[in-house]
Protein backbone atom coordinates (compact mmCIF):
# COMPACT_ATOMS: atom_id res chain seq x y z
CA UNK A 1 0.00 0.00 0.00
CA UNK A 2 2.89 2.49 1.01
CA UNK A 3 4.43 1.50 -2.48
CA UNK A 4 1.34 2.26 -4.02
CA UNK A 5 0.67 5.62 -2.39
CA UNK A 6 4.33 6.86 -2.99
CA UNK A 7 4.15 5.77 -6.91
CA UNK A 8 0.87 7.99 -6.96
CA UNK A 9 2.44 10.93 -4.89
CA UNK A 10 5.28 10.93 -7.51
CA UNK A 11 3.69 10.85 -10.01
CA UNK A 12 1.32 13.71 -8.99
CA UNK A 13 3.96 15.88 -8.08
CA UNK A 14 5.58 15.55 -10.90
CA UNK A 15 2.66 16.96 -13.07
CA UNK A 16 4.53 19.86 -14.77
CA UNK A 17 2.58 23.05 -15.01
CA UNK A 18 3.11 25.03 -17.96
CA UNK A 19 5.82 27.14 -18.09
CA UNK A 20 4.59 31.23 -18.78
CA UNK A 21 5.59 32.99 -22.16
CA UNK A 22 6.38 36.23 -20.77
CA UNK A 23 5.47 38.94 -22.81
CA UNK A 24 5.60 42.54 -20.32
CA UNK A 25 8.22 43.34 -17.09
CA UNK A 26 4.89 42.77 -15.11
CA UNK A 27 2.54 39.97 -15.48
CA UNK A 28 -0.23 39.31 -13.06
CA UNK A 29 -2.12 36.30 -13.86
CA UNK A 30 -4.11 36.35 -10.39
CA UNK A 31 -6.43 39.49 -11.15
CA UNK A 32 -4.83 41.28 -8.17
CA UNK A 33 -3.07 44.65 -9.35
CA UNK A 34 -5.13 47.15 -11.01
CA UNK A 35 -4.66 48.20 -14.50
CA UNK A 36 -3.30 51.63 -13.24
CA UNK A 37 -0.60 49.69 -10.74
CA UNK A 38 0.29 47.21 -13.98
CA UNK A 39 0.72 49.91 -16.04
CA UNK A 40 3.05 51.70 -13.53
CA UNK A 41 5.36 48.73 -13.38
CA UNK A 42 5.98 47.84 -16.14
CA UNK A 43 6.66 51.24 -17.55
CA UNK A 44 8.92 51.53 -14.74
CA UNK A 45 10.81 48.43 -15.58
CA UNK A 46 11.13 49.13 -18.52
CA UNK A 47 12.58 52.57 -18.11
CA UNK A 48 15.06 50.36 -16.29
CA UNK A 49 15.87 48.07 -18.42
CA UNK A 50 16.63 51.12 -21.06
CA UNK A 51 18.85 52.71 -19.07
CA UNK A 52 20.50 49.77 -17.41
CA UNK A 53 20.08 46.83 -19.92
CA UNK A 54 19.07 44.49 -16.48
CA UNK A 55 16.17 43.05 -16.87
CA UNK A 56 13.63 42.17 -13.87
CA UNK A 57 10.33 41.25 -14.62
CA UNK A 58 7.88 40.51 -12.22
CA UNK A 59 5.12 37.52 -12.47
CA UNK A 60 1.87 36.87 -10.24
CA UNK A 61 -0.04 33.46 -10.58
CA UNK A 62 -2.40 31.77 -8.18
CA UNK A 63 -0.73 28.39 -7.48
CA UNK A 64 1.79 25.79 -7.97
CA UNK A 65 -0.32 23.03 -6.96
CA UNK A 66 2.62 21.22 -5.10
CA UNK A 67 4.82 21.86 -7.98
CA UNK A 68 8.44 22.90 -6.30
CA UNK A 69 8.41 27.06 -6.16
CA UNK A 70 12.27 26.61 -7.11
CA UNK A 71 12.04 24.45 -9.99
CA UNK A 72 8.82 26.91 -11.61
CA UNK A 73 11.01 29.84 -10.93
CA UNK A 74 13.89 28.50 -12.81
CA UNK A 75 12.47 27.14 -15.94
CA UNK A 76 10.64 30.43 -16.45
CA UNK A 77 13.40 32.47 -15.73
CA UNK A 78 15.64 30.46 -18.20
CA UNK A 79 12.70 29.84 -20.55
CA UNK A 80 11.95 33.15 -21.18
CA UNK A 81 15.99 34.11 -21.51
CA UNK A 82 15.52 37.18 -18.97
CA UNK A 83 18.34 39.68 -19.03
CA UNK A 84 21.39 39.82 -21.47
CA UNK A 85 22.73 37.23 -23.26
CA UNK A 86 26.42 39.29 -22.61
CA UNK A 87 25.59 40.19 -18.75
CA UNK A 88 23.40 37.18 -17.48
CA UNK A 89 21.36 40.24 -16.22
CA UNK A 90 18.00 39.55 -15.40
CA UNK A 91 15.95 38.15 -12.17
CA UNK A 92 12.75 37.12 -11.79
CA UNK A 93 9.93 38.16 -9.11
CA UNK A 94 7.83 35.41 -8.69
CA UNK A 95 4.64 35.44 -6.57
CA UNK A 96 2.60 32.72 -5.63
CA UNK A 97 -0.47 34.18 -4.63
CA UNK A 98 -2.64 31.63 -3.02
CA UNK A 99 0.36 29.62 -2.23
CA UNK A 100 2.25 32.10 -0.05
CA UNK A 101 5.36 32.01 -1.45
CA UNK A 102 7.09 33.99 -3.66
CA UNK A 103 10.87 33.74 -4.67
CA UNK A 104 13.31 36.15 -6.37
CA UNK A 105 15.29 34.02 -8.69
CA UNK A 106 18.47 36.21 -10.25
CA UNK A 107 20.45 35.57 -13.13
CA UNK A 108 24.15 34.72 -12.92
CA UNK A 109 25.20 38.14 -14.00
CA UNK A 110 23.54 39.40 -10.86
CA UNK A 111 24.94 37.35 -7.70
CA UNK A 112 27.36 39.13 -7.05
CA UNK A 113 25.12 42.34 -6.41
CA UNK A 114 22.48 40.50 -5.21
CA UNK A 115 23.72 37.67 -3.50
CA UNK A 116 21.26 34.52 -1.64
CA UNK A 117 21.31 36.45 1.74
CA UNK A 118 20.39 39.58 0.46
CA UNK A 119 17.35 38.32 -1.42
CA UNK A 120 16.22 36.67 1.18
CA UNK A 121 16.44 39.69 3.37
CA UNK A 122 14.81 41.95 0.86
CA UNK A 123 11.68 38.70 0.92
CA UNK A 124 11.71 38.80 4.48
CA UNK A 125 12.26 42.44 5.31
CA UNK A 126 10.84 44.38 2.44
CA UNK A 127 8.09 42.62 0.79
CA UNK A 128 6.92 39.75 3.02
CA UNK A 129 5.92 42.80 5.63
CA UNK A 130 3.38 44.07 3.31
CA UNK A 131 2.00 40.78 1.49
CA UNK A 132 0.87 40.32 5.33
CA UNK A 133 -1.23 43.13 5.30
CA UNK A 134 -2.58 42.36 1.70
CA UNK A 135 -0.79 45.19 0.27
CA UNK A 136 0.49 43.36 -2.52
CA UNK A 137 1.26 46.26 -4.73
CA UNK A 138 3.15 48.08 -1.86
CA UNK A 139 5.32 45.00 -1.55
CA UNK A 140 6.04 44.57 -5.36
CA UNK A 141 7.50 47.84 -5.89
CA UNK A 142 9.02 47.74 -1.98
CA UNK A 143 10.51 44.81 -3.35
CA UNK A 144 11.78 45.77 -6.69
CA UNK A 145 12.79 49.29 -5.43
CA UNK A 146 15.25 47.06 -3.11
CA UNK A 147 16.04 44.63 -5.42
CA UNK A 148 17.15 48.02 -7.68
CA UNK A 149 18.80 49.36 -5.20
CA UNK A 150 21.03 46.43 -4.46
CA UNK A 151 21.88 46.07 -8.11
CA UNK A 152 22.70 49.86 -9.14
CA UNK A 153 25.75 50.54 -10.99
CA UNK A 154 26.05 47.26 -11.99
CA UNK A 155 25.54 47.20 -15.29
CA UNK A 156 25.14 50.05 -17.78
CA UNK A 157 23.12 50.52 -21.31
CA UNK A 158 25.49 51.84 -23.63
CA UNK A 159 24.45 54.17 -26.53
CA UNK A 160 24.85 51.48 -29.71
CA UNK A 161 22.64 49.12 -28.19
CA UNK A 162 19.98 50.61 -27.18
CA UNK A 163 19.46 51.96 -30.15
CA UNK A 164 19.80 48.67 -32.09
CA UNK A 165 16.81 47.51 -30.24
CA UNK A 166 15.16 50.12 -30.86
CA UNK A 167 15.72 50.05 -34.82
CA UNK A 168 13.57 46.47 -35.52
CA UNK A 169 11.61 45.79 -33.71
CA UNK A 170 7.99 46.65 -34.93
CA UNK A 171 7.76 43.73 -37.20
CA UNK A 172 8.80 41.10 -34.94
CA UNK A 173 7.65 42.24 -31.78
CA UNK A 174 3.78 42.31 -34.03
CA UNK A 175 4.54 38.86 -35.57
CA UNK A 176 5.48 37.29 -31.91
CA UNK A 177 1.73 38.90 -30.39
CA UNK A 178 0.07 37.09 -33.71
CA UNK A 179 2.01 34.44 -32.93
CA UNK A 180 1.07 34.57 -28.97
CA UNK A 181 -2.52 34.88 -29.56
CA UNK A 182 -3.00 31.57 -31.94
CA UNK A 183 -1.22 29.73 -29.44
CA UNK A 184 -3.26 30.43 -26.73
CA UNK A 185 -6.58 29.98 -28.74
CA UNK A 186 -5.39 26.67 -29.66
CA UNK A 187 -4.65 25.89 -26.63
CA UNK A 188 -7.37 26.92 -24.86
CA UNK A 189 -9.48 24.66 -27.32
CA UNK A 190 -7.03 21.53 -26.68
CA UNK A 191 -6.33 21.59 -22.96
CA UNK A 192 -10.11 22.84 -21.39
CA UNK A 193 -11.46 19.58 -19.79
CA UNK A 194 -8.40 17.25 -19.84
CA UNK A 195 -8.55 17.98 -16.46
CA UNK A 196 -4.96 16.64 -15.00
CA UNK A 197 -3.14 19.80 -16.20
CA UNK A 198 -2.50 21.80 -12.98
CA UNK A 199 -4.08 25.23 -14.54
CA UNK A 200 -7.50 24.80 -15.26
CA UNK A 201 -8.96 26.61 -18.02
CA UNK A 202 -6.85 27.88 -21.42
CA UNK A 203 -3.70 28.92 -19.13
CA UNK A 204 -3.86 31.89 -17.63
CA UNK A 205 -3.16 34.38 -20.58
CA UNK A 206 -7.47 33.81 -21.08
CA UNK A 207 -7.13 35.84 -17.56
CA UNK A 208 -6.76 40.02 -17.96
CA UNK A 209 -3.06 38.89 -17.32
CA UNK A 210 -0.38 40.48 -18.59
CA UNK A 211 -0.41 44.15 -18.28
CA UNK A 212 -1.85 47.32 -19.58
CA UNK A 213 -0.75 48.76 -22.86
CA UNK A 214 1.12 47.16 -25.14
CA UNK A 215 3.71 44.21 -24.36
CA UNK A 216 7.21 44.63 -26.05
CA UNK A 217 8.93 42.48 -23.45
CA UNK A 218 11.62 40.14 -24.52
CA UNK A 219 14.18 38.01 -22.95
CA UNK A 220 17.60 38.94 -24.19
CA UNK A 221 19.35 35.89 -23.97
CA UNK A 222 20.46 35.59 -19.94
CA UNK A 223 20.71 32.44 -17.96
CA UNK A 224 20.48 31.54 -14.56
CA UNK A 225 22.03 28.92 -12.36
CA UNK A 226 19.60 28.77 -9.77
CA UNK A 227 20.72 31.77 -7.18
CA UNK A 228 17.85 33.75 -5.17
CA UNK A 229 15.89 32.90 -2.35
CA UNK A 230 12.53 32.23 -1.58
CA UNK A 231 10.22 32.95 1.05
CA UNK A 232 6.15 32.57 2.55
CA UNK A 233 4.29 34.99 4.23
CA UNK B 1 44.79 -1.49 -72.35
CA UNK B 2 43.81 1.42 -72.31
CA UNK B 3 40.52 0.69 -71.88
CA UNK B 4 41.41 -1.58 -68.43
CA UNK B 5 43.74 1.48 -67.28
CA UNK B 6 41.10 4.06 -67.59
CA UNK B 7 39.02 1.75 -65.35
CA UNK B 8 41.51 1.02 -63.40
CA UNK B 9 42.12 4.62 -63.07
CA UNK B 10 38.53 5.53 -62.12
CA UNK B 11 37.84 2.75 -59.42
CA UNK B 12 41.39 3.49 -57.91
CA UNK B 13 39.80 7.55 -57.61
CA UNK B 14 36.43 6.61 -56.68
CA UNK B 15 38.27 4.52 -53.63
CA UNK B 16 40.49 7.94 -52.61
CA UNK B 17 37.42 10.03 -52.84
CA UNK B 18 35.52 7.21 -50.49
CA UNK B 19 39.04 7.50 -48.41
CA UNK B 20 38.67 11.57 -48.05
CA UNK B 21 35.38 11.54 -47.43
CA UNK B 22 35.28 8.80 -44.48
CA UNK B 23 38.84 11.12 -43.33
CA UNK B 24 36.83 14.79 -43.39
CA UNK B 25 33.95 12.49 -41.91
CA UNK B 26 36.15 11.17 -39.37
CA UNK B 27 37.74 14.74 -38.28
CA UNK B 28 34.67 16.65 -37.58
CA UNK B 29 32.53 13.16 -36.03
CA UNK B 30 35.90 13.91 -33.46
CA UNK B 31 36.11 17.32 -33.32
CA UNK B 32 32.39 17.64 -32.24
CA UNK B 33 33.11 14.82 -29.98
CA UNK B 34 35.81 16.59 -28.13
CA UNK B 35 33.57 19.69 -28.43
CA UNK B 36 30.56 17.60 -26.58
CA UNK B 37 33.47 16.39 -23.95
CA UNK B 38 34.94 19.67 -22.79
CA UNK B 39 30.88 20.87 -22.56
CA UNK B 40 30.47 18.07 -20.04
CA UNK B 41 33.69 18.95 -18.53
CA UNK B 42 32.81 22.66 -18.20
CA UNK B 43 29.20 21.70 -16.96
CA UNK B 44 30.85 19.55 -14.27
CA UNK B 45 33.22 22.30 -12.67
CA UNK B 46 29.96 24.35 -12.09
CA UNK B 47 28.69 21.08 -10.20
CA UNK B 48 31.63 20.50 -8.56
CA UNK B 49 31.59 24.53 -7.95
CA UNK B 50 28.38 24.40 -6.16
CA UNK B 51 28.41 21.18 -3.89
CA UNK B 52 32.65 23.35 -2.87
CA UNK B 53 30.65 26.50 -1.86
CA UNK B 54 28.33 23.88 -0.06
CA UNK B 55 31.16 22.84 1.98
CA UNK B 56 32.55 25.89 2.56
CA UNK B 57 29.80 27.27 4.52
CA UNK B 58 29.32 24.47 6.76
CA UNK B 59 31.74 25.51 9.18
CA UNK B 60 29.84 28.58 9.64
CA UNK B 61 26.59 27.38 10.22
CA UNK B 62 27.76 24.54 12.39
CA UNK B 63 29.20 27.07 14.47
CA UNK B 64 26.33 29.82 14.91
CA UNK B 65 23.64 26.57 15.52
CA UNK B 66 26.84 25.15 18.10
CA UNK B 67 26.19 28.42 20.18
CA UNK B 68 22.85 27.66 21.00
CA UNK B 69 22.22 25.68 24.54
CA UNK B 70 21.54 22.09 24.31
CA UNK B 71 21.16 22.12 20.26
CA UNK B 72 21.15 18.34 19.50
CA UNK B 73 25.10 17.59 19.77
CA UNK B 74 24.21 14.25 17.45
CA UNK B 75 22.83 16.20 14.34
CA UNK B 76 25.65 18.25 14.69
CA UNK B 77 28.20 15.82 14.17
CA UNK B 78 26.69 14.20 11.75
CA UNK B 79 26.96 17.23 9.32
CA UNK B 80 30.59 17.65 10.18
CA UNK B 81 31.13 14.34 9.59
CA UNK B 82 29.42 13.97 6.31
CA UNK B 83 31.40 16.85 5.49
CA UNK B 84 34.86 15.70 6.03
CA UNK B 85 34.06 12.73 4.29
CA UNK B 86 32.82 14.94 1.19
CA UNK B 87 36.10 16.69 1.26
CA UNK B 88 38.48 13.74 1.83
CA UNK B 89 37.40 12.62 -1.47
CA UNK B 90 39.68 14.31 -4.32
CA UNK B 91 37.10 15.29 -7.02
CA UNK B 92 38.86 15.78 -11.10
CA UNK B 93 36.77 15.41 -14.22
CA UNK B 94 38.18 11.81 -14.40
CA UNK B 95 35.50 11.04 -11.91
CA UNK B 96 33.51 10.99 -15.27
CA UNK B 97 34.84 8.35 -16.97
CA UNK B 98 34.47 5.76 -13.50
CA UNK B 99 31.06 5.06 -12.85
CA UNK B 100 32.02 3.45 -9.48
CA UNK B 101 33.84 6.83 -8.24
CA UNK B 102 30.68 9.02 -10.01
CA UNK B 103 28.73 7.19 -7.68
CA UNK B 104 30.46 6.98 -4.30
CA UNK B 105 30.77 11.00 -5.01
CA UNK B 106 27.09 10.85 -5.64
CA UNK B 107 26.46 8.82 -2.31
CA UNK B 108 29.02 11.14 -0.51
CA UNK B 109 27.34 14.33 -1.19
CA UNK B 110 23.71 12.93 -0.82
CA UNK B 111 24.76 11.54 3.14
CA UNK B 112 26.02 15.03 3.33
CA UNK B 113 22.31 16.65 1.93
CA UNK B 114 20.89 14.71 4.65
CA UNK B 115 22.19 15.79 7.60
CA UNK B 116 22.46 19.31 6.51
CA UNK B 117 18.21 18.97 5.88
CA UNK B 118 17.93 16.97 9.48
CA UNK B 119 20.12 19.83 10.78
CA UNK B 120 17.67 22.31 9.35
CA UNK B 121 14.60 20.80 10.16
CA UNK B 122 15.60 20.27 13.93
CA UNK B 123 16.32 24.19 13.77
CA UNK B 124 12.40 24.53 14.02
CA UNK B 125 13.07 23.87 17.43
CA UNK B 126 14.32 26.60 18.40
CA UNK B 127 12.62 29.93 17.83
CA UNK B 128 15.60 32.00 19.05
CA UNK B 129 17.68 30.52 16.49
CA UNK B 130 15.32 31.06 13.48
CA UNK B 131 14.87 34.77 14.71
CA UNK B 132 18.57 34.99 14.39
CA UNK B 133 19.07 37.26 11.37
CA UNK B 134 22.56 35.69 11.07
CA UNK B 135 20.97 32.32 11.05
CA UNK B 136 18.49 33.43 8.61
CA UNK B 137 21.25 34.57 6.03
CA UNK B 138 23.33 31.24 6.39
CA UNK B 139 20.20 29.76 6.22
CA UNK B 140 19.33 31.89 3.18
CA UNK B 141 22.87 30.68 1.24
CA UNK B 142 22.56 27.23 2.12
CA UNK B 143 19.28 26.80 0.17
CA UNK B 144 20.77 29.07 -2.46
CA UNK B 145 23.58 26.58 -2.74
CA UNK B 146 21.36 23.60 -2.48
CA UNK B 147 19.24 25.01 -5.01
CA UNK B 148 22.23 25.53 -7.63
CA UNK B 149 23.41 22.43 -6.95
CA UNK B 150 20.00 20.44 -8.41
CA UNK B 151 20.56 23.32 -11.15
CA UNK B 152 23.64 22.60 -12.27
CA UNK B 153 23.05 18.87 -11.80
CA UNK B 154 20.26 18.92 -14.05
CA UNK B 155 22.09 21.37 -16.34
CA UNK B 156 25.14 18.91 -16.26
CA UNK B 157 22.18 15.71 -17.09
CA UNK B 158 21.43 17.57 -19.83
CA UNK B 159 25.16 17.98 -21.12
CA UNK B 160 26.08 14.14 -20.71
CA UNK B 161 22.62 13.49 -22.53
CA UNK B 162 23.54 15.25 -25.95
CA UNK B 163 27.34 13.63 -25.75
CA UNK B 164 25.83 10.10 -24.73
CA UNK B 165 23.71 10.16 -27.48
CA UNK B 166 25.96 11.46 -29.70
CA UNK B 167 28.06 8.47 -28.94
CA UNK B 168 25.71 5.99 -29.43
CA UNK B 169 24.55 7.11 -32.64
CA UNK B 170 25.66 5.54 -36.29
CA UNK B 171 28.19 6.93 -37.97
CA UNK B 172 29.43 8.69 -34.86
CA UNK B 173 29.34 5.94 -32.31
CA UNK B 174 32.21 3.86 -35.01
CA UNK B 175 34.82 6.79 -34.21
CA UNK B 176 33.60 6.99 -30.79
CA UNK B 177 34.90 3.50 -30.10
CA UNK B 178 37.70 3.57 -32.42
CA UNK B 179 38.96 7.14 -30.07
CA UNK B 180 38.12 6.16 -27.05
CA UNK B 181 35.04 8.05 -25.95
CA UNK B 182 32.97 5.92 -23.70
CA UNK B 183 29.39 6.77 -22.20
CA UNK B 184 29.18 8.92 -19.30
CA UNK B 185 26.80 8.36 -16.04
CA UNK B 186 24.11 10.78 -15.20
CA UNK B 187 22.98 12.35 -11.74
CA UNK B 188 20.13 9.94 -10.58
CA UNK B 189 17.93 11.24 -7.62
CA UNK B 190 18.97 9.22 -4.68
CA UNK B 191 16.18 7.01 -2.89
CA UNK B 192 14.37 8.87 -0.47
CA UNK B 193 16.20 12.46 -1.60
CA UNK B 194 12.59 13.67 -2.58
CA UNK B 195 11.13 13.14 0.72
CA UNK B 196 12.07 15.60 3.65
CA UNK B 197 13.74 13.22 6.57
CA UNK B 198 11.52 13.22 9.69
CA UNK B 199 13.17 14.15 13.03
CA UNK B 200 11.66 12.08 16.06
CA UNK B 201 11.56 14.22 19.15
Amino acid sequence: MKLVAAVLFITVSFAQPEIPDIKNWANDFTNTLLQDELQNLNYNLKTYQDTTTNQLVMLMIPTLDDYPLEDFAYETAAKNKIGTKEHDNGALLLIVKNDRKLRIEVGYGLEGALPDALASSIIRNVIVPHFKKNNYYAGITAGIDAIISAIAGEYKADRDSSEEDNGTPGIITLLMIIFFLFTFLFRGKRRRGIGPFIFTGGGWGSSRGSSGGFGGFSGGGGSFGGGGASGSW
Amino acid sequence: MKRGMILGCSIGGIVLIIIAILVIWGISAYNNLVTLNETVNQSWSQVENQYQRRADLIPNLVNTVKGYANFERGVLTDVVNARSRVSQMTVTSEVLNDPQAFQRFQQLQGELSNALSRLLVTVENYPELKANENFLQLQAQLEGTENRISVERRKFNETVQTYNTTIKRFPTSMFAGIFGFKVKEYFKSAPGSETPPKVEF
